[in-house]
């Protein structure tokens, strides 16, 4: 959402809406997670009294969408992409390979045997 | 020979006190598994590259020394640009002030 979005972006790999999206989402879940945990804390919390916990149940579940942890996306630094992104290299399969092959990425080589 | 529950509770009570963890012998949920957890956030917001240096911030760098640096990138682009307004291909100019009403349009 708009008020999550930064005025201006320092990120110097590839953008698009889309990672630009995800990159809020991570902005606004590292800050507000102190609070969510805080809330998580209440509710897991058996000796407080029900209505506390109930109000901090409704709290956590009145908060944004983009201050969940759930919402973050792993997209590829590459190319934006979704999907098949390999964590260790942050690029897609495809990106990882042609990386790999142009030996881009250190310690990686083809295996053959 | 069996041991008492309380003598157990006792020796539980001092464990917990030596290792100064917390004495909870029915297990009652306290939420202390959320405060034990580490913040993730910062590992996370920092999963995209930052911008190290631009193009420009480089050429800056150079500028005292009276060196000059070609972006190449930046050519290739204004010449395409430029390529494309000789064949009247260009985008169109921007638009100054608000757009005039469409006379068609019936109220």
């Amino acid at each position: 959402m708009s008020m999550f979005r930064a005025k201006k972006f320092d990120l110097g790999c590839f953008t698009n809406v889309r990672t630009l999206r995800d990159h809020s989402k991570r902005k606004a879940f590292e800050a507000a997670e102190p609070e969510r945990q805080a809330l998580r804390y209440i509710i897991r919390n058996t000796t407080l009294p029900a209505r506390t916990r109930a109000m901090a149940q409704l709290q956590l579940a009145q908060m944004h969408c983009y201050t969940r942890p759930t919402q973050i996306r792993n997209r590829c630094i590459l190319g934006g992409k979704s999907r098949g992104v390999l964590r260790d290299f942050k690029m897609t399969r495809y990106m990882f390979r042609l990386n790999a092959l142009a030996g881009n990425l250190p310690g990686v080589k083809k295996a053959s045997w | 020979m069996s041991v008492p529950r309380a003598r157990l509770l006792d020796l539980l009570k001092a464990r917990c006190e030596l290792f100064s963890t917390t004495f909870n012998p029915e297990g009652i949920r306290t939420g202390n598994k959320i405060m034990r957890q580490r913040l993730k956030g910062p590992a996370l917001a920092s999963y995209y590259p930052r911008k190290l240096m631009t193009f420009r911030d480089f050429q800056k760098e150079f500028e005292p020394l009276g060196l000059e640096i070609d972006n190449e990138d930046e050519i290739d682009r204004l010449d395409h640009i430029s390529e494309l307004k000789a064949r009247g291909k260009g985008a169109p100019k921007k638009k100054k002030g608000p757009p005039a009403p469409d006379p068609r349009r019936r109220k």
